[in-house]
């Protein structure tokens, strides 16, 4: 296991460097001036002298290997750079944002896994049934609705009409914690619905597909309890899986909480991305979409992890 | 291509005419009679519908529906185009990356997947934000996101195709590349690209009406999904009607799309709409209604009575095995031989109960005699009656030790369950049994295999584990379905031993053993008795010896003379097949084989007949057998 995790953890670790060249390179890769990019609006030619201060800048007026260097003794600094409009530095934003956004990705996780996992085993065990068949129509639905359509229903249905809670914003946890959970359950609900539907069609088909292998049968054969054949021989197995495939949704997972986080003013790091993106404030943009990338690749090294804590197979391979 | 002409294509016509509803209607916009979908009313906003506005007028007094036909207009044409676009360049470098391998690969579908380390969304803000946002920026950004989806597809059926006959065959006579890439592997991958597409238009359209709703993708006026959500958001607490439309909309056409794509995947895949196997376990009942089991007391350990069982099939029901009477002694080992097909597995399978759910008995009974001494049948036994008795009194032992293993936990803890599962003490003291008991199945360093995953062991050594758990509550009775098929030949021998060894042991004596086999070698060397099966029936019965020496039926000879004595010997395989169980000769069922086959056979089936003491034969000329 530990080498399993060294290798892995050597893996990931290549992989950053991999995300963070590329980020850096993205500016670089594009055709034209990239000052000039910046600052172009509607095709209206930009002011030269505007062009020239923000190339000095953005240092793109170094030697390309320079900026390279200089970019990253600055990520190991924890420097960022500063945001082009109030000159705010980028890192400490981001150390404020991140944690509310990861809160939200973990409390959606849970309330997903909680009803797709006990609701795709039951519908497995009785395929065809009443249960799968409602549940089943119930998450094809809820896959086809986008991330913001359903948040922003939930505000109509849950704020306006019925005024249960309040249509979003955000409180720190320190400061009121009932109130913190409030505020974090709608967002998390919302991005809960389609990461949900797809932990019960994953569930469901992995819960199938073992039932029908050989050591189910044995275990019958040997006199288990059924309730243990279920959780030692058939979701135990099940799980690789359902891990399998909610790692291959983290993605779409983290890009849902920039909806999210905007239809619900929860002040993450994704709101702040899209705010960013608006002001095309370059280096706002990069620090950001750099952390999120690299957050990315650490939750699939933890997923790797736990893949292997599941199947003793993977551990010695 | 084929399959869209079978039944199934019913399936796709009803989600497959909506869509085509949606599309035309779309495309029809501007010969439609309706209102100019940017031109603002301000005194009219929020308006309620009207005759002249169907649907209302939105904040700025603009008519609402028009805007939701025309903003679908914008959605699907950018969707549409990104997928086409993602699809061409994405299948071109699959193509290329299954076909050339090596360096090629790399640069294509390696390179693609880089995309793939990136959540689509931030790369998508990172391009509009270099970019700036409108729909050319969409486009671009959708279709760099969906490349890599098809690029994995294509290569991975370029490459399973790359090695059908007929295209190794074209490359052999001299085929250009591009020739075979594009006249023979791309019609062979069209139908998982076809799906790909429908898939990433429903993507598409998440994503572009995800980005217009933050403001970031179609830019106002031009109407779109996204943006028309965006705008009603400010003002649902007058008008959430205004919010409800293009929620609909939007919603709709991703279900719809969905729902065809699933459809159509069945259609070109129908492997994949296959359902499970719901094992017994989870059935409430277990047999249909069967007769009345009779109540005198089974003579010896095991006594099966007319056992018939039946297959379900989308044709009718088909009696798969037939009146299968015989019984095992205490301390007697029976074999059970026949081909694969003849029945002798789902017979032991049905001792157990463990009959997969598509085949049921429906006639006959299976009377047992406990270790108590009290008799039950049990086909009538309740099923948690029976579980009580599976790895208790009534043992198996499966042909494949590596399948019949949970990979994921310790031998020993498997071996355990089944101790614990019947009352066996704490979990202490079953450790401590499973460790005897490993060193009693021959398992060296007992203590730690029990430690061990079963993927550390051999597939000898994993048998013994299975024996190992079969024999841990000192069964009555003990199946062994072929245990040695999956195992190598000197190891076979070593599990022969050890099931003899183990029927001599003390502790186990009295156990009867009932052999599944199809190796004749090893009935000789294991059985007191042979039952030789054929289609579904008994076809003769007898103590080893005497049947080996005199067989009374054609095709217990046929086997005999066609079961190698030696290593050396050459196989004389019977002629013919056996005969499918939905279309069995109406005479003798071996009659088509037999070389002693007459007019006779060919109109009635014989029954079983006495050949001698304890002996039968199901043939109506046994003492002629050579
Ligand atoms: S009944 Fe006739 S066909 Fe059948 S086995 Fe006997 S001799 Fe052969």
């Amino acid at each position: 296991m530990l080498a399993f995790t060294l290798r892995r953890t050597a893996i990931a670790l290549v992989l950053v460097w991999l995300v963070a060249t590329l980020v850096f390179m993205v500016i670089h890769l594009i055709p034209g001036d990239p000052a000039e990019l910046l600052l172009s609006q509607g095709g209206v030619a930009p002011d030269p002298a505007a062009v020239a201060e923000l190339r000095e800048r953005l240092g793109l007026d170094l030697p390309l290997y320079t900026q390279y260097l200089n970019y990253w003794a600055g990520l190991f600094r924890g420097d960022f750079g500063v945001s082009l409009q109030d000159e705010h530095p980028v890192a400490s934003e981001i150390a404020l944002r991140l944690p509310r956004t990861l809160e939200l990705i973990g409390a959606a996780a849970v309330i997903a896994l909680s009803v797709g996992l006990p609701f795709g085993t039951m519908a497995a065990l009785k395929p065809g049934g009443r249960l799968d068949r409602i549940a089943s129509l119930i998450a094809g639905i809820s896959l086809s609705v986008p991330v913001f359509v359903v948040g922003t229903l939930a505000i109509l249905v849950f704020a306006q009409k019925l005024g249960w809670v309040s249509a979003g914003g955000y409180v720190a946890l320190a400061q009121d914690p009932v109130r913190h959970f409030i505020l974090l359950l709608m967002p998390a609900s919302t991005i809960a619905v389609g990461l949900g539907a797809v932990v019960f069609r994953v569930t469901r088909s992995a819960v199938l597909e073992v039932l029908g292998r050989d050591h189910v049968r044995a275990a019958q054969a040997r006199g288990v309890r059924p309730r243990l054949i279920i959780l030692r021989h058939v979701l135990r197995n099940a799980l690789s899986p359902v891990l399998t495939v909610v790692a291959l949704h983290l993605g779409s997972l983290l890009g849902g909480t920039v909806l999210v986080e905007y239809v619900f003013n929860w002040p993450g790091l994704s709101g702040y991305l899209v705010r960013s993106v608006e002001a095309r404030d370059y280096p706002e943009v990069l620090g950001i979409v750099l952390s999120i990338s690299v957050l990315f690749v650490f939750l699939n090294l933890l997923v790797d992890l736990a893949y292997a804590a599941l199947d003793p197979r993977v551990r010695h391979a | 291509m084929k399959a869209l002409f079978s039944p199934r294509f019913n399936q796709l016509a009803l989600p497959g005419a909506l869509l085509a509803l949606i599309v035309l209607t779309v495309l029809a916009a501007p010969l439609l009679p309706l209102a100019d979908p940017v031109k603002q009313m301000v005194n009219q906003r929020l308006a309620a519908p009207s005759p002249g506005h169907l649907l209302g007028q939105d904040e700025y007094g603009r008519d609402v529906l028009s805007r939701i036909i025309w903003g679908g207009r914008v959605s699907l044409t950018v969707s549409f185009l990104a997928a086409f676009c993602a699809g061409v360049i994405g299948t071109l470098l699959g193509l290329v990356g299954g076909y050339f391998r090596g360096i090629v690969e790399l640069m294509s579908v390696r390179l693609a997947e880089v995309i793939l380390c990136f959540p689509p969304m931030l790369l998508a803000l990172l391009v509009v934000t270099l970019l700036g946002p409108g729909a050319v920026t969409l486009v671009l950004v959708l279709t760099i996101l969906f490349t890599p989806a098809y690029a994995r597809v294509a290569y991975a059926e370029t490459l399973s195709a790359r090695t059908l006959d007929y295209v190794t065959a074209q490359t052999a006579l001299g085929a250009t590349s591009s020739r075979v890439l594009f006249r023979t592997v791309l019609p062979n991958i069209a139908p998982p690209l076809l799906v790909q597409f429908s898939l990433t238009v429903a993507a598409a359209m998440m994503l572009e009406s995800g980005l217009s709703f933050l403001g970031l993708g179609v830019v106002p006026p031009s109407p779109s999904w996204g943006l028309m959500i965006r705008a009603a958001r400010s003002v649902m607490e007058q008008a959430p009607l205004l919010l409800l439309w293009p929620c609909l909309a939007l919603a709709g056409t991703v279900l719809l799309l969905n729902v065809f794509c699933d459809r159509l995947r069945d259609v070109l895949d129908p492997r994949g709409a296959a359902v499970g196997v719901i094992p017994a376990f989870l059935r409430k009942s277990r047999a249909a209604a069967l007769p009345q089991a009779t109540t005198e007391p089974a003579p010896g350990l095991v006594r099966i009575d007319n056992l018939t069982l039946s297959l379900k099939t989308p044709a009718g029901p088909i009696k798969v095995v037939r009146n299968v009477s015989f019984g095992i002694a205490p301390g007697e080992t029976v074999a059970l031989v026949g081909e694969s097909g003849s029945g002798k597995t789902l017979t032991a399978l049905a001792v157990m109960g463990l009959l997969p759910p598509v085949i049921t008995p429906v006639d006959g009974s299976i009377r047992f005699t406990r270790r108590d001494g009290t008799v039950s049948d049990l086909l009538q036994l309740p099923e948690a009656d029976m579980r009580r008795l599976r790895g208790n009194d009534l043992s198996i032992v499966f042909q494949d030790p590596s399948s019949s293993l949970n990979p994921v936990h310790r031998c020993g803890k498997q071996v355990a369950e089944a101790i614990l599962a019947h009352g066996g003490g704490s979990a202490r003291k079953a450790r401590d049994r499973v460790v005897e008991l490993f060193r009693r199945v021959g398992l060296p360093d007992p203590a730690r295999r029990a430690n061990a995953f079963p993927h550390e062991l051999s597939g000898g050594q994993k048998q013994r584990v299975m024996i190992a758990a079969a024999v841990a509550n000192t069964p009555r009775l003990l199946i062994a379905d072929e245990p040695t098929t999956a195992l190598d030949v000197t190891v076979q021998a070593q599990i022969l031993d050890l099931l003899a060894e183990l029927k001599s042991g003390a502790e186990t004596s009295g156990m009867g053993l009932l052999f599944v086999t199809h190796n004749l070698a090893v009935v000789r060397q294991i059985a007191d008795r042979v039952v030789v099966m054929y289609a579904g029936e008994i076809v003769e019965e007898g103590p080893v010896g005497e049947v080996f020496a005199h067989p009374r039926h054609p095709y217990t000879a046929a086997l005999l003379a066609s079961a190698p004595e030696s290593e050396a010997e050459e196989l004389a395989a019977i002629p013919g097949t056996v005969p499918s169980p939905a279309a069995l000769p109406p005479g003798c069922h071996f009659a088509p084989r037999c070389a002693l086959s007459t007019q006779a056979c060919a109109t009635a089936h014989p029954d079983a007949v006495e050949v001698g003491p304890g002996r039968t034969a199901r043939c109506i000329r046994p003492m002629e057998v050579a």
